[in-house]
């Protein structure tokens, strides 16, 4: 699989507005059939890097490449291979919920109606129920299910689970894992950018932390939970302020420390070991825990 | 069956997938020709990438605890492994170095190590013993890990 075609390339992006630069030299590659997670704080530059991959903005150097085309030239070829749920949903107001789905349908080559049915039962909409009195979380609902009865190669998500309850969150996201890889899951890539990272902590086998519009750290989820670990140790009585060469971060608090590592766990517990600790843990830094902390680990990676 | 994922365990999900469920075919909560969860709702349950699960099911075959028959789904093995008696010994000797190095960060002496690896050998057996004892007694005890 590793040989196909990437689902996204993008290399050296940048586009400013006006003076400022929102993304500044950014490369990524996104494999077919992964779930990619790109993660950033808010003005980090990650709603313009999507809108150019949707050929909503052009990219001023760099290139973007989906499915090995360009967005630009084949707008149409790209745009009807992927589905795009963006932050804020917005539907014709007049339009009912019945409308809005026959509506999309049109645009479509191919609809599957049986998970249009599934999923209209499921989260419980009212087809005649008309845009415009919809409530936040039901408009994303919509526009999740438009974006997968085409059960497109391509799903591009864009803060989708901000602003929702918890149940309709943990509902969007078992959809995604559920309804739109159910066929094919080879050929079915989500893209999905995110400051709420721990809903998707599960799903995400690959990630990339944008900060500055600067690609920050791309790394595989399961070797980022592997690499990055903290360590927290209690011992009986005040040490002396603790030295640990190759330790990333100390914060030391009495009796207490808490020490970031990088891949050197193992020699760092050792050494703790030594010192005869009261209690010495060791756990995996989570994603949402590694994207805070992305500043300080990736300071002496280099 | 019950699953559960730590993110924090420091282990690759899917390996932690993998371990649950020698563990459940060890302990007798899962039987030689029953079904494993589907990849679908497993995966919707435990909100993880369906590519997880199909790797921990890939690698659970590859070791010959489950098998694969298309269109129905996964299905524990009756217990051969399929390798060699030395390549067994091999594999089982890694775990164990795993937990001696445990024991002697814990400071666990050797007596009571031993004492506790009896125990939880008992209590494997005990388990399955239990379990066989509840349906028809067709399986042999199982190997323990």
């Amino acid at each position: 699989m590793k040989e196909s075609q990437p689902a996204i390339e993008i290399r050296d992006l940048t586009r400013r507005y006006g003076k400022l630069e929102a993304v500044h030299g950014l490369s990524l590659t996104v494999r077919a059939g992964c779930c990619y997670g790109f993660f950033g704080r808010n003005g980090a530059g990650k709603t313009t890097t999507i809108k150019c991959l949707l050929n909503l903005l052009r990219p001023q150097t760099g290139s973007v490449r989906v499915f090995g085309l360009d967005p630009q030239r084949d707008e149409v070829a790209v745009k009807s291979r992927l589905a795009y749920v963006p932050d804020a949903v917005a539907f014709y107001p007049w339009m009912t919920v019945r409308d809005t789905l026959e509506y999309f349908a049109s645009f479509r080559a191919h609809w599957n109606r049986d998970i249009e049915n599934d999923l209209v039962k499921r989260f419980g909409l009212d087809r005649n129920q008309k845009a415009a009195s919809m409530s936040k979380g039901q408009k994303t609902q919509l526009a999740l299910i438009t974006a997968i009865c085409p059960e497109p190669e391509l799903l591009v998500l864009d803060e989708p689970t901000s602003g929702l309850d918890p149940i309709v969150r943990r509902e969007f996201i078992e959809t995604v894992i559920g309804a739109y890889q159910s066929s094919d899951p080879a050929n079915r890539t989500v893209f999905v950018s995110t400051h709420l990272i721990s809903e998707f902590e599960g799903l995400i086998d690959e990630f990339t932390v944008i900060e500055q519009g600067r690609n920050l750290l791309t790394m595989n989820a399961d070797d980022a939970r592997e690499r990055f670990k903290k360590i927290s140790v209690r011992f009986s009585a005040e040490p002396a302020k603790l030295v640990l060469p190759g330790a990333l971060q100390i914060k030391q608090t009495g009796r207490e420390a808490e020490i970031l590592a990088n891949g050197n766990s193992e020699k760092l517990m050792a050494e703790l070991q030594s010192q005869n600790p009261e209690e010495l843990r060791c756990e995996s830094l989570s994603l949402e825990e590694i994207f805070v902390a992305s500043k300080v680990l990736t300071q002496s990676a280099k | 069956m019950l699953f559960q994922i730590d993110f924090k365990a420091g282990k690759p999900v899917y390996l932690q997938l993998v371990d649950q469920v020698r563990h459940a075919a060890a302990s007798g909560m899962l039987r030689a020709g029953e079904p494993l969860p589907g990849i679908r709702p497993l995966a919707e349950e435990l909100r993880i990438n369906r590519n997880t699960i199909a790797k921990a099911y890939a690698e659970l075959e590859s070791q010959g605890t489950i098998e694969t028959v298309p269109g129905k789904g996964c299905f524990l093995k009756a217990n051969n492994s399929p390798f060699t008696k030395v390549v067994r010994d091999k594999l089982l000797e890694k775990e164990i170095d795993g937990a001696v190095v445990t024991a002697h960060h814990l400071q666990i002496g050797h007596e009571a190590f031993l004492e506790m690896v009896k125990e939880r050998l008992d209590y494997f057996e005990r388990k399955s013993a239990a379990s066989n004892d509840e349906s028809s007694p067709k399986t042999t005890p199982r190997r323990k890990e």
